[in-house]
């Protein structure tokens, strides 16, 4: 389910925040991310299911290890909310313009 | 990867609206809490009580909360009027993250304005280097307002 509520969210939560700003740096494991947070491994795996559902991370084999990374999928959902934060905002724009027409003008 | 590149792509938004562009300019900037939707797009949420759009290059763009501070979401770099104002973006996210956002006005007849606005640098680093995964580029500025949207979202 890659919808943008599921992206929001998973990224409702500091910890998956976090998760995520450490996974820009490139792929990590578990172990990886659990060792840089302040929280347990149990619970970044958690954490990560969380998110990979969401469509923001994706689980894969590199080599020999086991890793998350980021997904361009859960970004084009947030690129699509983005749309939509400049669409709504344009649109209240052109409605003031409207408004502001002087009578018969 | 092209999906990659793609989603790095700017923002594109055009509008046309039944004014001569001085009037346009002057709602858009010097106007805009009559029309920001404020309860959706602030960093304080219900907190956020007003928005000023600062006049000139280097003034800024603010939103005012109800405890009277305020968050600066941006700067002004390029401030043509009527024609185009230019300018930072970083409401929620350090300044030096910063993507930018370019505004132009072109006439389209006696009363009628193309509004056409561009939000690009998604690529912008804090370090100021251009990435090579593309797709990770602008990730903190779209997370930010993320974060300013959440604040809302109950």
């Amino acid at each position: 389910m890659e919808t943008y509520e599921a992206v929001l969210e998973a990224l409702g939560d500091r910890t998956r925040r976090q998760i995520v700003h450490r996974l820009r740096a490139g792929p990590s494991s578990v172990g990886e991310l659990a060792a840089a947070l302040p929280v347990s491994r149990p619970a970044v795996s958690q954490h990560l299911t969380v998110l990979r559902r969401s469509g923001l991370v994706r689980y894969e084999e590199l080599g020999t290890r086991n890793v998350y990374r980021l997904d361009p999928a859960g970004l084009s959902e947030l690129r699509a909310w983005l749309d939509g934060f400049w669409d709504a905002a344009l649109d209240r724009y052109a409605e003031r313009v409207r408004g502001a027409q002087p009578p018969g003008g | 990867m092209p999906a990659h590149l793609t989603s790095v792509e700017p923002v594109r938004k055009s509008v046309t609206v039944p004014a001569a562009p001085q009037r346009a300019f002057e709602l858009f900037t010097a106007h805009i809490q009559e029309w920001w939707p404020l309860a959706t797009h602030s960093v304080g949420g219900s907190q956020a009580v007003g928005v000023a759009f600062g006049e000139g290059v280097g003034a800024a763009i603010t939103e005012i909360l109800a405890d009277g501070t305020t968050s600066v979401w941006g700067t002004i770099t390029d401030w043509e009027p009527p024609h185009r104002v230019a300018f930072t973006w970083h409401a929620g996210t350090p300044e030096a993250e910063a993507t930018r956002v370019e505004v132009t006005f072109t006439a389209a007849g006696p009363a009628s304005t193309v509004v056409r606005l561009v939000h690009s640098g998604w690529e912008r680093r804090p370090d100021g280097a251009i990435v090579r995964d593309g797709y990770q580029a602008g990730w903190d500025p779209v997370v930010a307002s993320f974060v300013a949207a959440a604040g809302t979202a109950g």
